[in-house]
Order: C-alpha cells, then sequence, then structure tokens
C-alpha cells in the first residue's frame, strides 16, 4: 500500500516535472520517427535504414548506476554516454521511451494477470508455471525442479528469465569448455553423418577396409596422397571422399563429445559409448540444441555443428539477444519479423503521403536499438553487465529505451486478417499393402500469412511455415489404432476465442498409449496420465496458446467448430521437416504463436474472459490399471470482438484422389478384431491429437505406418 | 443471551470442532504428522488462512483405500468418512494412485488451487472390460472376421467422402 501511495505521488510529481523527479537521471525526448518509419522505397533490394544510433557506444562499458530513491514499481535503468542510471518509468514513459521488463517476473502478454471491470484480479493459472519453468525452479507439472536443474525451454516458447541468463555467463566465464579444443576437426565438417550404434563397427571394418584397397592403389599409382589418386583415377573419387569424410567426421565427433559434456549436457542420457551416436548421445545433443534454440532434427547437423563450434559466452550472447527480442516484442507490441520478405525484397505499401513504403522488420530493427543502447553488443559487455547488476537487481530490472517509430498503419484497432495457405497436399494413401512407405513430396509448404487492411490496402506482416493435417494414426471403439486422414478445413473461418494455456480434452479416439507417461513422484518412479500432451503447457497439443477457427453462427445459430485450431506446438519439426503433418490444426512454434496472439489482442478490440474453470475427469484403462484425467480449467480466454477473419486457401491436390479418404483405414500387418468402426466426429476428436511416439520436437511425425 | 454467553457458545463450538477434527484425523488413519497438519488445520480454519488448500478424497462405490503419493503413503480412506490432505495453496499437483482391495488400481490427479473434492471411481477387476481402452482378445488365426486386417484401399476406388457440413 505505501509502496503504491509512493508510486502515485512520485508518478504525479513526473507528471508535473516533465519525466525527471529528483535524484534520478533526465532524459531527453527520444526521436519521434527514425529514418526507417519514413523511408521511401530504395531502388534495388536494400534493406531498411538502420534503427536510431545508440547512444552508448559498444566498446564501451557502462558504469554501474548509484542507489535509487526510486520504489522498484517506478525505477527503469537508463544508459545515456555510457553511463548507467536510475531514471523514472512513469516519467520516460510519458516522454516516448519505451519500458522493457527485463524483470524475472515477466510473462508474454497472454499471461499476464489482468483486472476485471469491477477491478478484481483476473488470475491465469499457467502464469506460475511459466514464471517457474523461465526461472528454473518449477517442472513442466509445477513441481519443484530438483537443485541445480536447468529446464531449457526457450526453443518451446519459454525463454529464460535474465537472472537464469546471468547464472549462465557466470558458469561459463569460468569453464574452459572452449579451451584446447580441436577447432579445425570441428570447422572441417559441416555435418556429423549418423551412423546406428549397432552398425558402428560393422561401418568402421568397411572403411577400414577400403582405405586399405586406396592405400594399395595409391602405391601402385606411385602417387603421395589419396587426393592426388582420386585426381589421376577420378572413379576412386567417391570412395576417397568417403574415406576422407568418415576420417574428418570421428576427428569432429571427438570434439563434440568432448563439449557436450563439459556443458553438462550428458546428464540424463544414461551411459555413453564414444565414438558412437546412442541414445545418450542423442539425448545430449537434443538438450543442446534445446538450450541454444536451434531448429534441427537430433542429430549434428549444421546449425548445431556451428553451435558446438562457438565459445560458450558467444552462444550465451546469442540466447540473451534472443531473450531481449521477446521482452522487446512485448513491450512495443509488433510482429513484422521480415518474413513476408521476398525474393524481390520487403512488401511495400503507399503511406498516406502517397510515397511507397517498406514493410519494415520491426522485430530486429527494435531488438538491436535495445541491445545497442544498453551496451550488451558483445559476450564482454554482456558478461560485464551480468557482473555488475546482482541477482536481486534482476528480479524487476526494467530499462528505458529509445525506439523507432511505429509503422503508420499502426493503432490500437487494427484491420487484422489471416490467410493460411495449405501449399502442396497429398490425400493419397502414403504406404501400399505391404506396408512399403511411398514418397509425397512437395515444393510449397503450407503457409500462415498476417495481413493488416490500411488505406484500402492489403498490407502482408508475416509470412510462417505452418501445418495442415495428414494420414494420423487414431484409436478407434474397438481399442484397436487405425489410420485416419485427418484434414484442415477450406474456406473462410474467423476465430472469435483465444486461450491462453489452453487444455487439449484427449477425445477417446486417442491412442492410448500417448496418454500415459513415466515419471519420479516423490521419491517413486511411477506411470500418471500425460499432462503434458493435455496443457497447459508448452508440450501440450494446442502448445501455449490457441486461436479457435469457426464458421460464424447466422440467425442466432451457434459457431460451427470442425475442432481446426491455429496453436503453438513444441513438435517444431512437424513445421520444419519435409514430411510434418497435423491432425488438421495450423501450428507455429510456440514463441510465434505467442507474438501472433499477443500482437492481434494488442491491437483489436477483445475481451478478457479470463479462467474458464470446469471439473472434467475420464477414466481409461491401459493393462490393468485405471487412469484418470483431471482437468481443472479448459485455460484463459480472450474474445475477440468482432472475430478475426481467416481465410483456408485450398492449395494444389497432388496424386491420385482428389478427395480425402473419411473412414478407418486399417494399418498394414495387423489383425483388428473386425470391420473398423465408424469414425466420431466431435470437435474435439476433430482438434489436436497426440503423435504416436512423439517426443518434443516431434521426430515421429509424419505418421508412417 | 448475553455477550458473555455468546462468547461462551461460541468457544465451545470451537473446541468440540477442533476435537472433532483431531478424532477424524486419527480415525482415518492419517500419521502424526499428518493429524498434527489436520490439528493445523482446525486453526487455520478459524484464522482464515489462505496459505493452505484442503483436499478430500472419496472413493465411490465407498470402499477402504489407501491413497499414495509417490513413495509416501497418504493415509487411508476410512469409509463412510473421506480422508483430507492439507497442501500449500499453488504447491503444484499431486499424482496419487488408489488402491482398494478387489478394485483396479487408479491413478488420479488432485490440484492445489483451491479447496477441492475428489470423488475417485473404482471398477472391480472382474469388470475390466466396461472401462475405455480395454481391447478385445483378436480372434484365434483363421477364425478372423473376413474384413480384419483389410489390405488399405490404395489401389480400389476410395469411399465416397461423407458430405462435409458447411454453412
Amino acid at each position: 500500500m505505501k509502496s503504491a501511495l509512493q508510486s502515485t505521488v512520485l508518478a504525479s510529481l513526473a507528471f508535473w516535472v516533465g519525466c525527471d523527479v529528483r535524484g534520478v537521471a533526465s532524459l531527453p525526448p527520444p526521436q519521434t520517427a527514425s529514418a526507417a518509419a519514413t523511408a521511401t522505397v530504395a531502388p534495388a533490394n536494400k534493406p531498411p535504414a538502420p534503427a536510431a544510433p545508440a547512444p552508448a557506444a559498444a566498446s564501451k562499458a557502462p558504469a554501474p548506476p548509484g542507489p535509487s530513491p526510486l520504489p522498484d514499481a517506478d525505477r527503469a535503468l537508463v544508459v545515456r554516454d555510457g553511463q548507467e542510471s536510475w531514471t523514472s518509468a512513469t516519467g520516460a514513459a510519458r516522454s516516448g521511451y519505451t519500458i522493457i521488463d527485463l524483470g524475472d517476473d515477466w510473462t508474454p502478454y497472454i499471461f499476464e494477470e489482468h483486472r476485471g471491470a469491477d477491478g478484481q484480479s483476473m488470475p491465469n493459472r499457467y502464469r506460475r508455471v511459466f514464471l517457474g519453468l523461465a526461472n528454473d525452479t518449477l517442472d513442466e507439472d509445477g513441481e519443484p525442479l530438483p537443485a541445480g536443474e536447468k529446464n531449457y525451454l526457450e526453443l518451446y516458447g519459454i525463454p529464460p528469465s535474465l537472472g537464469v541468463l546471468r547464472a549462465r555467463f557466470l558458469e561459463d566465464e569460468k569453464q574452459s569448455c572452449h579451451q584446447g579444443a580441436n577447432l579445425a576437426a570441428m570447422e572441417a565438417v559441416e555435418t556429423v553423418g549418423y551412423v546406428a550404434p549397432e552398425k558402428v563397427k560393422e561401418e568402421e571394418k568397411r572403411i577400414a577396409h577400403l582405405r586399405g584397397d586406396l592405400e594399395s592403389a595409391r602405391k601402385k599409382a606411385n602417387v603421395q596422397t589419396l587426393t592426388e589418386l582420386a585426381g589421376k583415377d577420378p572413379k576412386l573419387e567417391p570412395k576417397v571422399k568417403l574415406v576422407e569424410r568418415r576420417t574428418a567426421e570421428k576427428l569432429a565427433m571427438t570434439e563434440v563429445e568432448r563439449r557436450l559434456a563439459c556443458e553438462g549436457m550428458f546428464k540424463h542420457g544414461g551411459k555413453h559409448s564414444a565414438g558412437v551416436y546412442d541414445d545418450a548421445m542423442r539425448l545430449a545433443v537434443r538438450r543442446f540444441q534445446q538450450k541454444h534454440m536451434i531448429y534441427e532434427s537430433n542429430y549434428l547437423r549444421q546449425k548445431t555443428m556451428d553451435a558446438l563450434a562457438r565459445p560458450p559466452l558467444a552462444n550465451d550472447q546469442e540466447a540473451l539477444v534472443r531473450v531481449l527480442r521477446e521482452r522487446v516484442v512485448a513491450a512495443t507490441g509488433v510482429v513484422e519479423d521480415g518474413s513476408a520478405e521476398g525474393k524481390t525484397g520487403p512488401p511495400t505499401y503507399t503511406g498516406a503521403n502517397g510515397r511507397s513504403l517498406l514493410v519494415r522488420n520491426l522485430v530486429e530493427e527494435m531488438t538491436q536499438a535495445a541491445v545497442e543502447q544498453l551496451g550488451l553488443t558483445s559476450p564482454e559487455a554482456a558478461l560485464a553487465f551480468f557482473q555488475r547488476h546482482s541477482a536481486a537487481d534482476l528480479r524487476h530490472l526494467r530499462a528505458a529505451v529509445r525506439l523507432p517509430a511505429l509503422p503508420e498503419y499502426y493503432g490500437s484497432n487494427m484491420d487484422l486478417s489471416i490467410v493460411i495457405d495449405r501449399g502442396e497436399v497429398w490425400y493419397d494413401l502414403p504406404w501400399d499393402a505391404a506396408g512399403v512407405r511411398h514418397a509425397q513430396p512437395r515444393k510449397r509448404y503450407p503457409s500462415f500469412h498476417v495481413y493488416v487492411k490500411y488505406k484500402e490496402q492489403r498490407i502482408p506482416l508475416t509470412r510462417w511455415r505452418t501445418t495442415i493435417g495428414g494420414w494420423r494414426a487414431e484409436q478407434a471403439s474397438d481399442g484397436y489404432e487405425y489410420f485416419r486422414y485427418k484434414g484442415s478445413d477450406v474456406g473462410p473461418r474467423v476465430i472469435r476465442n483465444v486461450v491462453a494455456g489452453p487444455v487439449w480434452i484427449a477425445p477417446e479416439s486417442t491412442p492410448i498409449r500417448t496418454l500415459v507417461k513415466t515419471k519420479t513422484v516423490n521419491g517413486l518412479w511411477q506411470r500418471m496420465v500425460n499432462y503434458d500432451e493435455l496443457g497447459p503447457g508448452f508440450l501440450s497439443a494446442y502448445g501455449l496458446i490457441a486461436g479457435y477457427l469457426v464458421v460464424p453462427g447466422k440467425d442466432g445459430k451457434p459457431d460451427w467448430d470442425n475442432g481446426i485450431r491455429a496453436h503453438g506446438s513444441s513438435e517444431y519439426l512437424s513445421m520444419y521437416s519435409s514430411e510434418g503433418y497435423s491432425h488438421g490444426c495450423h501450428r507455429l512454434p510456440n514463441h510465434l504463436a505467442i507474438r501472433l496472439y499477443s500482437f492481434i489482442l494488442r491491437h483489436r478490440s477483445m475481451r478478457i474472459l479470463g479462467d474458464q474453470p470446469t471439473n472434467i475427469a475420464r477414466q481409461f484403462l491401459l493393462g490393468d490399471d485405471v487412469f484418470e484425467i483431471r482437468v481443472p480449467s479448459r485455460g484463459y480466454q480472450y474474445l475477440l470482438e468482432p472475430p478475426l477473419p481467416i481465410d483456408v486457401l485450398e492449395g494444389e491436390i497432388k496424386g491420385t484422389l482428389k478427395k480425402p479418404i473419411l473412414t478407418y483405414v486399417p494399418k498394414p500387418g495387423v489383425r483388428y478384431p473386425g470391420p473398423p468402426p465408424a469414425v466420431p466426429s466431435s470437435a474435439e476428436g476433430r482438434a489436436g491429437g497426440a503423435s504416436p511416439g512423439r517426443s518434443a520436437g516431434g521426430d515421429d511425425e509424419g505418421g508412417a505406418p | 443471551m448475553n455477550s458473555r454467553g455468546r462468547w461462551y457458545r461460541r468457544g465451545l463450538l470451537a473446541g468440540v470442532a477442533l476435537l472433532a477434527m483431531l478424532g477424524l484425523a486419527a480415525a482415518v488413519g492419517l500419521g502424526a504428522e499428518d493429524a498434527a497438519k489436520n490439528a493445523t488445520v482446525a486453526e487455520s480454519s478459524a484464522q482464515k488462512t489462505d496459505d493452505k488448500v484442503h483436499i478430500t478424497l472419496q472413493t465411490v462405490p465407498p470402499r477402504k483405500a489407501v491413497v499414495k503419493w509417490g513413495s509416501k503413503t497418504l493415509g487411508v480412506i476410512p469409509v463412510p468418512r473421506p480422508l483430507v490432505v492439507v497442501r500449500p495453496r499453488d504447491s503444484g499437483p499431486l499424482d496419487l494412485v488408489v488402491r482398494a482391495a478387489g478394485f483396479l488400481p487408479v491413478h488420479t490427479r488432485a490440484y492445489t488451487f483451491s479447496d477441492s473434492r475428489v470423488a475417485i471411481k473404482l471398477t472391480p477387476v472382474s469388470e475390466k472390460n466396461t472401462l475405455f481402452g480395454y481391447r478385445a482378445e483378436v480372434p484365434p488365426e483363421g477364425a478372423a472376421s473376413p474384413d480384419a486386417g483389410a489390405t488399405p484401399p490404395a489401389a480400389a476406388p476410395p469411399p465416397a467422402p461423407a458430405p462435409v457440413p458447411q454453412r
């Protein structure tokens, strides 16, 4: 109460004296528009003009700020001329500065606790878990995380808090994972090919044999190296290349193992055998990818290898920029991330002055401006920042920065719309009667477009990869699994309801084996309902947020819901791999879904309905145990008024079948007790769904028999 | 009733309530620690603190059942009375296993957002086939239905698509 009173008094004071409060920094007004904001179309494919110059020189580490007379609630860090100081957040915001919440108690807009019209708090059940996950204090079930354990969930939409990053920087400064590393070995390969553990010895023998043959040929040809041999006898070139590649990969693998062990990545994977890409190695690589937000399958592909070759502090710096990006996006409410750019550069629109303007990459512009102004432009500068700011400092830290002006089409009620292009669509069965899989290649993948209508123009803001449905395993009422084509509806729809921390009520068609997981509960390894799949949570079938696609009801009739959602997802390979499909929904990586809906909710008329309690309980049998699903809430609901228009384009139908099969199809090679039962038709039965043997990342996506 | 009388009556009622809670805790077979917690509950209720929640567990049909939370036995549901578990508010869910003689074990979850009542439906072992997920045995080889294990209709024309509801 006292703090609130102080805050009010200080805010009032700030209002009367401009943005100054005694004892804190006086801020000059920010520039009203950046060069980029008014840039006309560049003649060639020029990127947008750079953001406003940073006041703090990157090379000059700011001095630590002195003590602040301001209460925490109204205190913001500002960096001017390389000097950190505290200022009034209220005053700074009034002067046009953007206040970025860098505190450990930050959540994206969708998980903020709002107040109703009556002033009552409308708590969000998932907020506590989100904060616990971001701060490495809770696990996905909301239970305490064992001491020293790390979550690494940035890849799934939950960036680490600055407190967690601070600990990471300070720890990595002391360790020597990069010292003495054989970087040449790492750089000699782009990827490390996968050899199944049971075939490693066989492969080694094969390569040794091949090497022996080539050495004999080299001696016979009287040349010094195998490369010379390949030059002399081009027929041997592929064999020489294979031997050289395997040799280089072996050296690189040794370095990879050393680095992963040094970073503590082998903690959970069981025993690893050197030189073998076993399960322990795969899990270690996955953990490393999670830590560094690398969207790749769990193998040693290019991005993963690049990150393994970088010094740990350089990776930490990249993590810091990513974390700041989400904070800046939340503070500014922008969504344009450059994804709408085509081969000819950014899209354009005609401004109020009749001039052609570029659609800017606001996410990067704003992020870079903030990074530069806060002096966090290098790993050394970031380390120094964390050394001079204690963990307690970061708990509620906010920063005042000057950011470029928003484009003229921005407002509190923007005319937004979404178009989903299904890309190339196959209805044919992807396997034959013998269960042999047949490729269904696609050149054009499903895409998710956000538009704003401004002065009779439809301006593209983003263009992201998404998913459409395909062939999936489903449990029928006879208890057996069949395949079913779970397509994505075509035509105009609307999104009326947006749910943060949504819960997917698993329909009875969900394969039961996906609804149970094992976990240590109170010291005992036991089976339990897989609430990860149901939500709320980052692994949920609906991800961290979902919009419900419906055909609006007319003449007093209710909306028609066919179970299709546009939602976040942790199964990123279903979006980014060539064989990825959903159960009919349009998926986005969780962090993009959060950005999308935060943007929509903040730039359109909407009502906050808050937590939607329910009391759903359902039992199912697995083996000789009964499992009971208990769902206390459907999530935190926002109502778009009017609803958001969304159009799903049919795309190009490939293959023989031009309409989908709507019945169950028996799995090849499986014996059934009778003919397939009828398919269910409920909305929940259509929506979401667990993937067989699913794991985060979605390695098993694709619905192969 | 005068003021002194009212206070006397309130004190008596509070005492009875406290004794009842203690008695109940002892009767349902909670350990000393849990009994002490229940005693605390009575005090907490009187003080109207919001930092604890009460989870009331009962079985349907009412049968004596052991409730375990991981390696810890929370107690026995002493039919016809329920078992009351006290937990700190918002301290995360409790994944419980409930076992009653002659019935299938039930894995359930209780939440700590607010006070709640969890009615756990028990299924006799002999009625396992009434539960969703029960798989009928496949008839022996050769006796299967002609449609069982049918090959996918890849080569055959697909069934006519059902009309997609549109508005």
